[in-house]
């Protein structure tokens, strides 16, 4: 692997990781409330969140262009005061939204799926809020760690929004890189090889996600007579 | 000012219920509910469907607010709900889940779930995966679990529910003699009078939307304070008797005697494993009586005598 590739790939990794790793932090605990919490507008923020999942990447990359350029028509915003547009960090932050509405609404509806019964047994026997969400976190982590392969299959894949604010040679992603390189009605061996790269390091993370997604876990209800 | 803490005595109640009113959506279920769980005991609430038992248990239990009224816990209590809902884990694992969220140690909790599968004879599900459980070890690894926690209170609803009948007495069995273990007091809710009578001191019927009866099992079906209470209790016969009373009887109360100084004709006839029961006809009520097979045909004429049952007022 030439110089170049190894450095996208190990950029794209990071990318991924990071972007999927914050996104966890903050989406599983929110979608864990969304899913199991009581209170008013939860039914608002799920829709949002849902919808959050298809949010065009190009719109959102316009978005955070507008608040982290400074000379933007909303020059000035804090965000602006960063100086990351055109750096890592702004690519990291626009796959981080990106992901993060992806982490919410399905770490959601995995938790909505564990049987109310269980919960309100536990809640019987003395649970806490953080067990309760620990034990539906638990039961439901297939759906969860479905979430986590979507979230960074999209963070690693998706090139609208870095296009908008991260588009130089030292902000590259393998699909960004990919997308530079391909011309129309002319074959590049540099594209493709970083297309081919991107598509083996998804399948390699997304079959050690699905290994730790699977593990033990038996799919069989419990019998009742 | 500060109230003192609540004296927890050896024979004061665990759990007492003041003027409780239980509610499902805007429906009132039950109202001015009124009962006190005592230390050691075992109380049976019973009552038809739909009455309000699983609702006031949730209540009870502190998973519900009561829309009116209030409950006094003396002591922790914990409740084991209708469906044996277990985690996708292994026996122990639940059981030890369970436990955790009492808020018993890590250290103590695989001993003391361990214990508590043996003591209902489930030791050797400890490994199995909860879900693989038949409906019956599922029903016995939630009892057990229960019981591990060791809870002042421990509050049951409907552990034998859906159970076949020797899969349910084998349970039953081994549950009459748990319950028995400390001095935990213990609230059933049922809807089989046997189970009742085989494990409770006191039996506590919901009816019509209040405590239609509360007492020893014996003395609630000895004289069951209200028509409405016996009917539920299984007096199935009703005799309108000179001076305005009515006489409930179970079936065990009507006798076929040739020689008895009542006939009736036999309106219904439904056989069962020893015996058939027939349902007569008289000229001031109906009856129920068990006779041995092949027993009389539809229609026919049986004389009868009538050996105990229960009188009332006709209003009462």
């Amino acid at each position: 692997m030439d110089a170049s590739l190894l450095a996208i790939t190990l950029r794209t990794l990071r990318v991924g990781g990071e972007s999927t790793g914050i996104a966890l932090v903050a989406g599983v605990p929110a979608g864990c409330a969304l899913g199991l919490g009581r209170f008013r507008g939860r039914r608002a923020l799920l829709a949002i969140a849902n919808a959050g999942i298809r949010m065009p990447p190009v719109a959102l990359g316009q978005l955070l262009w507008l608040l982290l350029w400074p000379n933007s028509q909303w020059g000035g915003s804090v965000l602006s005061g960063l100086h990351w547009i055109y750096t890592l960090a702004a690519v990291i932050l626009a796959q981080t939204l990106l992901v993060l509405p992806i982490l919410i609404g399905l770490t959601a509806g995995a938790v909505q799926r564990v049987p109310e019964e269980l919960l309100d047994q536990a809640r019987a026997f003395g649970a806490t809020v953080p067990r309760l969400a620990a034990l539906a976190l638990r039961e439901a982590r297939i759906g969860v760690l479905a979430g986590i392969i979507a979230a960074f299959g999209t963070a690693i894949a998706s090139v609208g929004a870095i296009v908008v604010v991260g588009y130089s040679f030292g902000t590259a992603t393998l699909a960004t890189a990919a997308l530079r390189e391909w011309s129309a009605y002319s074959f590049d061996g540099h594209a493709v090889a970083y297309g081919s790269v991107l598509l083996g390091l998804f399948l390699v993370v997304a079959a050690a996600l699905t290994v730790v997604q699977q593990g033990r876990a038996t799919w069989s209800p419990i019998r009742q007579s | 000012m500060v109230a003192d803490p609540p004296v927890v005595t050896a024979a004061g109640p665990v759990l007492r219920a003041e003027g409780l009113t239980v509610t499902r959506g805007r429906r009132v279920l039950l109202e001015g509910v009124e009962l006190e769980l005592r230390r050691g005991e075992v109380l049976a609430v019973l009552g038809p469907n739909g009455v309000g038992k699983s609702t006031l248990l949730a209540v009870l239990g502190g998973l519900r607010e009561p829309a009116g009224g209030r409950v006094v816990r003396t002591g922790r209590v914990a409740a084991a709900l209708q469906a044996p809902a277990l985690a996708r884990r292994s026996v122990q694992a639940n059981v030890e889940a369970a436990l955790a969220w009492w808020g018993v140690p890590r250290a103590a909790r695989p001993v003391r779930a361990r214990a508590a599968l043996e003591r209902l004879h489930a030791g050797h599900l400890a490994d199995r995966a909860a879900q693989a459980l038949s409906g019956g070890d599922a029903r016995r690894v939630h009892l057990a679990r229960a019981l591990a926690l060791d809870a002042d209170a421990l509050l049951l609803d409907e552990p034998f529910a859906g159970l076949d009948a020797p899969t349910r007495a084998e349970l039953l069995t081994d549950a009459a003699s748990a319950l028995r273990d400390g001095d935990r007091a213990t609230l059933l809710v049922l809807h089989d009078r046997a189970e009742a009578w085989a494990l409770a001191d006191r039996l506590l019927v919901l009816l019509d939307g209040g405590v239609r009866a509360l007492g020893p099992p014996a003395e609630v079906l000895e004289r069951p304070p209200s028509i409405a209470v016996a009917e539920f209790l299984g007096f199935s016969g009703r005799l309108d008797e000179p001076g305005g009373t009515v006489r409930c009887l179970r079936p065990a109360h009507v006798v076929a005697d040739p020689e008895g100084p009542l006939a009736g004709i036999v309106r219904r006839r439904v056989p069962e494993e020893d015996g058939v029961l027939c349902e007569v006809d008289l000229d001031h009520g109906r009856v129920q009586l068990r006779v041995p097979h092949p027993g009389p045909a539809e229609g026919a004429t049986v004389r009868l005598r009538i050996d105990g049952g229960v009188r009332f007022a006709r209003e009462c």
